[in-house]
């Protein structure tokens, strides 16, 4: 299904770029974004792991794109940004969805914690200020950040109990900071009329390696809706940010939980 | 899901349906062809109709302060046009517009249940029904006077105070909200809130322009918000692109609360 040009959420005609694509939720923002009508740019290390993706979105019609980028280098990162500009006319939208986990147990060496700083933390800030910077120049542009539930609490261990699988302490500081930083990035860009917004879906329901049934028991208790997210439920809140239809929207933390965070 | 017109379902209500924010969201769903409910003061409604020349749009009066009346209307309306599939709920009292010093418990009193009992009310009535159907979204309107308080630098005279018993009733709808969306959430029914930032209608906008540049240094895109932008996020929140998003509080206010 297409977005018609007539929706206000249509994003045709805008170049969207977008950082971290080959995970479960990667994939489904592509394929939202694309099937949006906007102009596509996947961004990874290894963009070859999206190839397939891409070439069924483009022989449906779709206008998707795959480039390299180390999001480790902030050279790497103004050159994509410049040859995004430079082939395609401006860009318009940036969603920022990369993440690295190296941490796996609250005990790891700390060598793991500031592995995971690097992209989490510093990659992540110079992809939004050099995608910020670009459409402060042009006066507009919408950037939405993936940040998670964890961001804005913290671990649950009765949804892990028994086998031991409670999330490593990372990824709640560096989500959780994500969030009031998108707040500062509101403030920082709104005068040249670029919008910050962040995401924070809950738990994404894997079909091709289902969850722990347990777990999955467990965690639909937690939320109001009884049930894990499906990964193309976060692509519709992604589109909405991006497009036209939330120009009076930003520094805004959009959850996408089925009510986990609202009880 | 792309969130997108189709996905609105058949019938949707719009309360304060003739106000200056309940007119655009009105005037986008009637274009968007779904059947639009649209709840006003007797001939408010008819005249939104006429002005927009909508075709898909149905008046209907309702005074919301009489909680009889309008039970007695939101279930001939269910009967005739069947369960809504959203509801954007924009009726509220109006307050005091008074310092809290000259506020008396009874007009404190009297914003509250005016406020919020009738909209209790019609949720639980029509949450009900949505909820045996098994699908539904409502969309209340609650205000960023509903999470932070006025800054009383802005509203210097001739403005009156944006008063106590405004933002209380406002927050309280927020946690209506939350209450509700747990309540029925296992029955497939979300409830949501817009929390709009500063949106002057044309007449405040044209009478008071210093206010409205007060107003404006008070957001992060530093303007006001114009009233299609309401549209988008109401839409979003009815529409099945929303699907996994309930019992939360989305700010339309241009960064007013992220600063």
């Amino acid at each position: 299904m297409s977005a018609s040009s007539t929706s206000p959420f249509s994003l045709q005609g805008k170049v969207v770029v977008q950082f971290g694509g080959s995970g479960l939720l990667g994939r489904a923002l592509v394929d939202a974004i694309a099937k949006a009508d906007a102009t596509l740019i996947v961004a990874s290390r290894e963009p070859g792991a999206l190839a397939a993706d891409a070439e069924r979105l483009r022989a449906q019609g779709a206008e998707v794109f795959l480039e390299t980028v180390d999001l480790l280098q902030e050279t790497s990162i103004r050159e994509l940004v410049k040859a995004v500009v430079t082939k395609h006319g401006s860009l318009d939208g940036m969603v920022y969805n990369a993440v690295n986990r190296p941490m796996a147990r609250f005990d790891d060496d700390l060598s793991k914690w500031e592995e995971s700083m690097k992209l989490n933390a510093t990659g992540f800030f110079a992809a939004v200020r050099a995608c910020g910077d670009a459409m402060a120049a042009q006066k507009r542009g919408s950037i939405v950040n993936i940040s998670s539930q964890m961001g804005t609490i913290g671990s649950n261990p009765y949804l892990y109990e028994g086998w031991g699988a409670n999330p490593a302490p990372d990824y709640f500081f560096h989500k959780g900071g994500m969030i009031n930083l998108t707040r500062y990035l509101g403030s920082h860009y709104g005068p040249n009329k670029v919008r910050v917004n962040v995401v924070s879906p809950g738990g994404i329901y894997n079909p091709a390696r289902p969850q722990n049934p347990e777990f999955l028991g467990r965690y639909a208790k937690m939320t109001m809706l009884g049930r894990m997210a499906d990964a193309p439920e976060i692509g519709g809140s992604v589109v909405f940010l991006l497009s036209d239809a939330s120009t009076y929207i930003t520094g805004a933390n959009l959850a996408v939980d089925g009510g986990y965070t609202a009880k | 899901m792309i969130p997108n017109a189709a996905s609105l379902g058949k019938v949707v209500w719009v309360t304060g349906g003739a106000g200056y924010l309940g007119s655009a969201i009105v005037g986008a769903l009637d274009a968007a062809g779904v059947t639009t409910l649209c709840f006003d003061l007797p001939g408010r409604a008819e005249a939104t109709i006429a002005d927009r020349r909508l075709n898909h749009t149905v008046a209907v009066s309702c005074d919301l302060s009489d909680l009889e009346a309008q039970r007695e209307i939101v279930g001939r309306m269910m009967d005739k046009y069947g369960v809504p599939d959203g509801v954007a709920h924009l009726t509220f009292a109006s307050s005091s517009g008074k310092r809290v010093e000259e506020l008396s418990t009874d007009d404190f009193s009297r914003t509250l249940t005016a406020s919020l009992t009738p909209t209790f009310d019609l949720c639980r009535q029509v949450g009900a029904r949505m909820a045996e159907r098994g699908h539904g979204s409502v969309v209340l309107f609650s205000s960023m006077y509903g999470v932070v308080s006025p800054d009383p630098g802005i509203y210097l005279p001739p403005m009156t105070p944006n008063p106590i018993d405004y933002g209380t009733a406002k927050a309280g709808l927020l946690q209506m909200m939350r209450y509700l969306s747990v309540h029925f959430g296992a029955s497939g029914v979300r409830f949501n809130c817009v929390t709009p930032g500063p949106f002057p209608n044309p007449g405040v906008q044209k009478a008071h322009p210093e206010f409205v540049d007060r107003l404006r240094g008070k957001t992060a895109l530093h303007r006001v918000g114009r009233n299609h932008e309401i549209v988008g996020p109401t839409l979003f929140l009815l529409s099945e692109g929303s699907s996994f998003v309930t019992g939360h509080s989305l700010a339309v206010d241009g960064g007013w609360t992220a600063w």
